[in-house]
Order: C-alpha cells, then structure tokens, then sequence
C-alpha cells in the first residue's frame, strides 16, 4: 500500500475516535468534560453500600456463607462491566461494596438473594383490608361468626382485572400420566406447617399479645379467606392485624397471612427479605394486587443449570430462558404435570380461575425473593427449557439470568444506606502517576534521540499518537463500557507504551542489519520491514493471547488488567502499521536519510564502505 | 575489528560472546535460582497484603472533641501512628472518608493488617488519646480480603489454558524444541521473580499479581526475537558443513544482542520512572508495587532470553540425530581441514565475501565464525559461491556508489 494512504486510514482512525468521544455513546457536558475518562475508586472515590445480613433466628451467618455471598455479589458487580469494585465482609454480617463514581442504582439490587421458587398457585384472595376495617355499611357488628364454610375465594371488587393469560413457554408435551391427586388444600392448620423455629416462635408469642387472644383466636380457626361479601362486617374482628409491622406479619403461618382480611399486602411486601424462601412451608404473597397462597416450593433456583436472557421473536418480549440441572427437570416435569392435569375441582384450578378467569390448567407461580415475577398457567407437561415470561425488559431479563446463573446468596441481607467514599490515593498520586510517565516518555525519548538520532523523533512522534489514541479509546470505553482506569491500570499504559517502543527498536535493528549488508537505505527499508513485520506480529500476537485468555477466564481486578493490555497492543499495532512503517518509507527516500548525523545510521553505514577495503 | 570497543561492536552486532558455549554454567545458575526460590516459597512463603489476607479496619469520625474537623491525611497518620506502637510491624492502608450521600458528619476508615482484639483495642486507645475523638465513635472491624480466592484460582487457570495455548502457537510458529525452550525460560522468569519477592520479604498486592502477568508477554516477547533470529540463522544449516548449530544459535544470540538490549532498556526506562517516582516520591503504594515487580521481571526476562533460552535450545537441539550428525560432520570437516586434507573453499574470499557456498550454508571461511561475523543465509544469494558476488544482491564490491 501507499504511504499516504496508509497515514490517510489511520488519520481517518483516528477522526472516527476523537468524533465517538466527543459525540457519542451518552457524550454530555462541556468540551473538557467530554474529555474525562472514567476514574477508579482508588482515584476519585466512589459509592459504598453495606449490606447487613440478616440474622435468622438469633444465628449469625457462618463465615462460608458470608464468603460464598461476597464472590456471588462481586460477580454480580463485574456483571455490570468491566469496572473494578472491592468487595469485602466486615465484622461478621456485613458486606460492604464500592464502587467508583457515583453509582447508587447500581448497588440497589445487589444483595437481592435471588432465592427462585417454583410454586402451584393454590388460593387467591382480592387484598380486602381497606373494605374489611371500614365495611360499607356503618353499622358496626360485634359478633359475626367467622365463614368457617366459605368455598372458593371469590374474587371482590378490589380483586385484580383478569388480564391476558400469561404463559409458559417450552417445549409442552410428553405423555400424559393419570393425574396424581393433588395435594395441596387450602385447609389452614398450623400442625401442618413446617416446625417454626424459636425465634418465630417467640416473635409469633407476641404478634399473638398484640392482637389479643379473641382475635388471634378467630384467625387460627379460618380455614379460608373471609367472605367479606356475604358479611361486610367479618373484617372487624381482626383490627388488630392491620397494626402488625411486616416482620410481625411474617412470623405468622401463611395461611394466617392470607385468611385474615385485614392483611393488606402493603403489609406482606413489607415482610423482611427472605421471608418466604422456606421451601417446606405454603407462603402467602401479593400478586396483581391481589392475596394468592402459594403451595411449597417444588422447585428452587439451585434446579436450574443455566439461565440466559432471550428476546422471544413471536411477541417482541424479553424472557428468561431456563434449563434445568438433571434432578431439577425431573422435579419440574412433576411440578408441572401436577399443573397442568389438575381437574377443575382441584383447589389450583379454582385459585387459577379466580385469578384469570378462564382456564384450563393450573398455574405456577415463579417466586423470586418475596415476590411474584409471573405466574402462568402451565400449558403441558414440561421436560425440558423453559421460559419465564414477566415484564422484563433487556436489562431486567439480563439481571434475573445473571443473577439465577451466579446462584442464591445463602444469606438474606438488608441494605444500609449507600454512603460516598473519597478516595484512597487521590490526586497526588495521580499527578505523581502521570509524573512518572512524563519522566519514562522523556527517557525513552531521550534514549531514542541519541542512540537513532532523527529516528528518534518517528519513535517520539508514535509514542504521543499511541498515547492520544489510547486517551480516546478509554475516555470512550469509560462511557460506553464502564471501563475504570485505577493508578495500576495508568501504570499499565505507561509501561505498554514503553514495549510498544520497542517494536520500533526491532525494525530499526534490522533496518541496520540490512544497511550493515550492503543494501541502499531505500531497498533496506521494505527488505527490514518485511522481515521485522513477522517478530512484531508473532510477539504482540503472544500478548494478545495472554489478554484474550486472561479476559475470558479470570474475574475482577485481572479480567480487567487483561482488558487494557489486550487494547494497548491493538493499538500499537496499529501505530506500527499505519504510522511508523509509512513514515519511514517516506523517510528513506530523503537524502537527509543517509547523513550520518541525521539518522544515526551513520556508523552502518560508514562502516559498510569501509569493510570492502578490509578485505 | 579488534581495535574497536565493545559498545562500538555491540552497536553492530558483533559482540561475540560465547553464550551458548558456556551453557553448562548457565543451567546451574538457572537450576540454583530455581532452587532457592522454590526453598524460599517453603520457607518464607509470601508476604500477603491486606487485600489477600484480610485485616482489621478502624473507623474513625471526622469530628473531634473540640469540634475541629479532621483532614484525611491527619486521619491517615494518626491511625498509623497508633497501630505502629501497637504493632511496629503492622501495614497501614490510606484513609478513606465515608460519608452520607446527605453528606452530614463524616468518618475516616483505614484499614490494617490482621491484629488480634488486645492489639485493636489498645490502638484505639491511643487513638482517642492522639486525635481527641469521642472514644465511643472509634470502631474496628475485621475485614475480610477484597481479593477473594476466587479470583487468584481463576488467573491460575487462565495463566495455564495461556501456556497451553502458546505452546500450540510456538510449536506451529516455530516447532517444539523453540516452544519448550521459550516456556522454560518464561516458567523460570516467573519462578525467579516470585522467589526473589518471597526473599526479600517485598509485600504483595494486587498491583503486584497484575505487574506479574504483565511480565508473561513481555518475557516471550524478547525469547521470540531472539528465536526469530536463530530460525533464520540456521534455515538449511544442515546442508552446509561450515558451522554447527551451536555455532549458528550463538551468533544469532550475538546478533540478537544488542536489540535484547535496546528493547531491555527502551522497555525499562518507563517502568524505572514509576519506581522512581513511586518509591522515591511517594514511599509506597500501587506505583511502587508495579514497578518493583516490572522491574525485576522485564529485567530477568531480557536476560533469560539470552542466556537460558537460547542455551536450552541448543541442548535440545544438539540431541535431535539430523542436528547430531551434522554437528559431527562439521567438526570432522575442520579436523580435516587443520590437517590440511581439504582446502578450505571459501578462504580465499575473505571476510568481505559476504557470501554464501549455496543457497542456505553459510561460507565463512573460518572454521567457526569469527567475531564480526554477518548472518549470512540470504535466500536470494547468488547460487553459483563465486567470491565478488554476481548475485541479484549487491556484494561488498560494489557497494560504494
């Protein structure tokens, strides 16, 4: 290729950066602005959250299980790019994450558990509170009987409105099994509750104070919801209910949380996190704010092998797709027959129906932490992958599948406030970072000038360009990617621009090899280029490789590192591709290029005339 | 040639060092170095910074009793101050201010190596005494490390799938022997480095780990310049009988010499100027963390390069039968030549008959080759081995124009 032509595309590289800086990729602010790349936390400081775990029934989480969550929230950070975040556990309940810049939506949802559920919908309720403390009527009753005999929940006027029937997705199919008899009921009785531990035992001996024996009694006898329709005044009895905190509300049964009609959901969202991961026990939970019970969890997250985020071609919409570990699809088939065979008597179906109207299968509701990401009727018998359809968009569909993929956080935490950080080093440390590049450019340049002479300044001239096209790579990356560049990441790019020199160095020697044998400085030019082009690829291809494996296999910190060595050597690439090599070729052709003192090849040169006469 | 100083023949490239020959001593400094620093992995073992091995962290408000309002490096010191009559040994991080995104009553954490709770205790309590602080608002904490195990398993992992890959790329660029020989030397570059952190005592930080891998490109970086050279030197040596591979290898290590050099230092000066302003100006810290590991490695790895890569390749090389042979080939040739038996061809040549017998063997006269020796195994060499070079190439004759 032409010289000129070959400066011409890296001019037009070059252009093409410097606009995406400036313009693109979420580009605001002033000219300067514009121009900042994103610092690391070491740098300029950043957010910090602490997330407290949970303390379950007076136990403090066990040192593995406070490590497990910490690598679990740090590949979460990482998911989000590559930025480098510390993660650490301090004392023993808490984990504190940071983050450079300012980042507090970032670190909302990182300490979600991610405890997924899979469970048959089996009862439904409208959220009634508002109408059961204050009944239309204003006659107050002090002696309604509870509806011991209430059949199915009917849905009121503040039930939900029926919307499309959601559902699930997968392969459908498989022989069908004669159904085993479900067995589920909505039939409330504490006995058949998974032992409460002592903590919630405790917490529930007070709940019981609290509302006063008459009413606590009155709950515990509900096998069903209040029919608040058939007596407007049955809500009154359970007053006190309304007053319980969400954790109070959560030291009661499920069933309790869900008969009791002055619950309101706001009450159950309220409910700690973690509250309902208990697989063994039925959970009540809102959901298209209405109360729905839900059975045990049949299936949990630890089924699934992989979940991936998938833009379903037929409906435009984001969902998540699943595959399930070889144990988790035999309990998902099971799961799902149960769903789908379920006659129209089963308590299911009735709860499936009040829910969505029409039917024809029951539905299974996908429970992620406390709450209810979809529910859809269940199709047919499913085997294989799966899909969970929700409101997701891109990013929540990555999120969720991230957060499946990563695995549960075995503890449940609650976030503190996110609080600022300064930074550790600062910007004395900084201007000493670029100091020391200064001072490691100026010896190179210095080296160069006086051991090539002019050639120096080609090597002086491509060290400034790689450094300016690295400037823009980050600032843009930094926008676009996250790209964090900490003190050890500028040391990094001091160093790379010192090998990248380097490269220069092979040509040149083999530029004097060639002179050395006899050649004129124009035919040397191309004859030590063709040869020195092979060490330079070979050896940057060896760096290369090293980035590119490092970036896929490692995490943190060093997925980062690799991130930026991989990029530096890209771009010196280019700089000796498109830059160095023309301008040399153009340089041969000068007369300047033969003179001793200019080149520096003088004493080649000098010494090729004179071996003939040695001879 | 002999009139003129080293610098002056390293410059051209005719140093003539006998590395190769002397490869014996090399292997034995090499295996000593491997030894001390695998006894010193044992014994030693590695000085762990805080974000490998965890520590405590103080935590300490911005405010003192006397209502002033404490700067970040008051802080830093202070801390420093208290945990080092505590523990003189004891690492100290930089504070870091913590403060509401309300922004009201700020702290200052910092944190430190591991101590045990007596220790903590009593730096909080020249803590209160020093800094004037509410003794109640002092607090510490044990930290785990923010480097999890996680993440050195997985940079072990990806260092391992790298060499397996660039053994493969090596073979293929090059062939087994050069690969071996490149792994070993870049193996030993890494061992000898981690040795001589484990012995000094040098603490190891991320910054450390992320230097340490910078080194694994540029250590092959300079094993591939100076094999590219010895392919090209001894292309076809087999058809000749003027010079063994040894020979060949060694004077492409001559050649090699100054370039190993040039790039040795270009590559240095910079990582030289964060130490120097790392360890110099600012006493510790990232810079001086990565400085100190580029150094030592970047400076092993231009060295390897020379002397144990090229020698444990001619080792291996001097094993395979076609090289054998030739070697004894060669060295029979030049017995018989001392003895006067054969003539030699090229002799009458000279040195300025840069030029070769055939296509690929190298025609210089001597026996072995002579300080100032070129490379010689030019492809498009004239073929017929007349001296003065009618070749397609211009010979030392007509270079004067």
């Amino acid at each position: 290729m032409h010289p000129g032509r070959q400066l011409a595309v890296l001019g037009g590289i070059f252009v093409v950066l410097y606009l995406l800086v400036f313009f693109a990729g979420g580009a605001s602010g002033s000219f300067t602005d514009r121009l900042h790349p994103k610092l690391g936390l070491d740098l300029v400081g950043g957010t910090q959250a602490t997330y407290i775990a949970s303390v379950q029934g007076g136990q403090v989480p066990s040192k593995e299980s406070m490590e497990q969550a910490r690598n679990i929230i740090e590949n979460r950070v990482n998911a989000l790019g590559v930025s480098e975040a510390e993660v650490v556990v301090q004392g023993d309940r808490n984990i504190v994450v940071s983050l450079a810049g300012k980042a507090d939506d970032q670190l909302k949802d990182l300490s979600q558990a991610a405890q997924m559920r899979f469970r048959l919908l089996i009862g439904t309720t409208g959220d009634v509170s508002a109408t059961a403390l204050n009944p239309p009527s204003a006659a107050p009753s002090g002696s309604a009987a509870p509806s011991a005999g209430a059949s199915a929940p009917a849905p009121t006027g503040s039930a939900p409105a029926v919307n499309a029937t959601p559902s699930a997705g997968g392969q459908g199919g498989g022989e069908v099994m004669k159904a085993p008899t479900p067995t589920p009921t909505p039939t409330p009785s504490a006995s058949a509750e998974a032992p409460a531990s002592a903590a919630e035992l405790a917490t529930r001996e007070e709940v019981q104070k609290k509302v006063g024996a008459a009413q606590w009694a009155a709950a515990e006898k509900l096998t069903a919801p209040v029919d608040l329709t058939s007596n407007p005044e049955a809500g009154k009895q359970f007053a006190n209910f309304a007053k319980l905190s969400g954790t109070e509300v959560a030291a009661l049964t499920a069933q309790m949380q869900f008969n009791v009609p002055t619950i309101s959901c706001k009450q159950l969202d309220d409910r700690p996190n973690g509250a309902i991961d208990d697989v063994n026990t039925d959970a009540a939970v809102c959901y298209q704010s209405a109360k729905v019970l839900l059975d045990k969890a049949k299936v949990v997250g630890d089924d699934i092998s992989k979940a991936s985020p998938q833009l379903d071609q037929q409906t435009g919409q984001w969902v998540v797709s699943l595959d399930f570990t070889g144990a988790g699809s035999t309990k998902w088939a099971a799961l799902t027959r149960q769903a789908f065979e379920a006659t129209s008597s089963d308590p299911c179906y009735v709860a499936a129906q009040s829910l969505y109207g029409s039917v024809e299968h029951c539905a299974v509701a996908v429970v992620l932490d406390k709450s209810v990401i979809s529910a859809p009727q269940i199709q047919g018998v499913l085997t294989g992958t799966s899909q969970i359809t929700g409101q997701f968009n891109a990013t929540s569909a990555k999120q969720l599948a991230d957060q499946l993929n990563f695995g549960a956080i075995p503890v449940t935490f609650n976030s503190g406030p996110a609080q600022t950080v300064s930074a550790t080093l600062g910007i004395q440390q900084l201007q000493a970072g670029l100091l020391a590049a200064a001072i490691g450019m100026g010896l190179v340049a210095i080296y160069a000038f006086f051991y090539y002479r002019l050639l120096g300044s080609v090597i002086f001239m491509s060290l400034i360009l790689s450094g300016l096209l690295t400037f823009g790579a980050l600032v843009f990356l930094g926008r676009t990617m996250g790209f964090t560049l900490t003190l050890a990441g500028i040391a990094g790019f001091i160093v790379s621009l010192g090998v990248a020199a380097d490269s220069f160095v092979i040509y040149f020697e083999r530029l004097k090899d060639e002179i050395h044998e006899g050649r004129s400085p124009r035919s040397a030019v191309p004859r030590a280029w063709a040869r020195a082009r092979r060490t330079i690829i070979s050896a940057n291809a060896i760096t290369i490789l090293a980035a590119v494996v490092l970036y896929i296999v490692s995490v943190g910190a060093v997925q980062g590192f690799a991130f930026a060595l991989g990029l530096s050597t890209v771009l010196d690439l280019l700089v000796v591709f498109l830059f160095r090599h023309p301008i040399m070729t153009m340089f041969a052709s000068t007369k300047a290029f033969l003179s001793p003192r200019v080149s520096g090849l003088g004493r080649v040169l000098r010494r090729a005339q004179t071996d003939p006469k040695e001879a | 040639m002999a009139r003129e100083g080293l610098a002056s023949r390293l410059y051209a490239g005719e140093a003539n060092v006998n590395v190769i020959g002397k490869r014996k001593i090399w292997f034995i400094v090499a295996a000593a170095l491997v030894l001390l620093s695998v006894g010193s992995f044992a014994i030693n073992q590695f000085h762990l910074g805080i974000e490998f091995a965890g520590g405590t962290s103080f935590s300490v408000p911005a405010k003192t009793t006397d209502g002033r309002t404490l700067t970040q490096a008051e802080a830093s010191d202070a801390v420093e101050r208290a945990i080092q009559s505590v523990d003189p040994n004891a690492e100290v991080g930089a504070a870091q201010e913590v403060s509401g995104i309300g922004g009201n009553g700020g702290s200052f954490t910092v944190r430190a190596s591991a101590m045990t709770a007596q220790q903590a205790e009593a730096a909080k309590t020249a803590l209160v005494e020093d800094l004037k602080v509410p003794s109640e608002a002092v607090s510490d904490d044990q930290v785990s490390a923010a480097w999890g195990g996680q993440v050195t398993r997985q940079a072990l992992l990806g260092l391992v799938i790298f060499l397996v890959l660039v053994m493969v790329y090596l073979v293929v660029r090059f062939e087994w022997r050069m690969a071996v020989a490149a792994i070993s030397s870049l193996l030993l570059d890494l061992i000898v480095t981690a040795g001589i952190y484990s012995l000094v005592g040098f603490e190891v930080t991320p910054s450390t780990v992320i230097g340490f891998l910078t080194i694994l490109g540029y250590s092959l970086y300079d094993v591939v310049v100076v094999f590219d050279k010895v392919q090209e030197n001894t292309r076809g040596i087999t058809a000749g009988s003027t010079r063994t591979y040894s020979e060949a290898a060694n004077l492409a290590v001559n050649q090699t010499l100054m370039r190993s050099i040039n790039t040795g230092l270009v590559a240095l000066l910079p990582v030289g100027g964060l130490l120097f302003i790392g360890a110099g100006l600012l006493g510790a810290g990232t810079l001086k963390d990565l400085g100190l590991v580029l150094f030592v490695g970047m400076g092993l790895g231009v060295l390897f390069s020379i002397m144990f890569a090229a020698p444990v390749l001619t080792a291996l090389k001097d094993r395979e039968p076609r090289i054998k042979a030739h070697t004894a080939r060669v060295l029979a040739r030049r017995a018989a030549i001392r003895s006067g038996d054969v003539a030699p061809r090229a002799e009458r040549s000279g040195r300025n008959a840069n030029v070769t017998e055939s296509d690929e063997a190298p025609a210089l006269a001597s026996a072995a080759p002579r300080p100032g020796s070129r490379p010689t195994a030019k492809r498009n060499t004239n073929r017929s081995g007349r001296p003065g070079g009618a070749g397609n190439r211009p010979s030392g004759g007509n270079k004067r124009r």
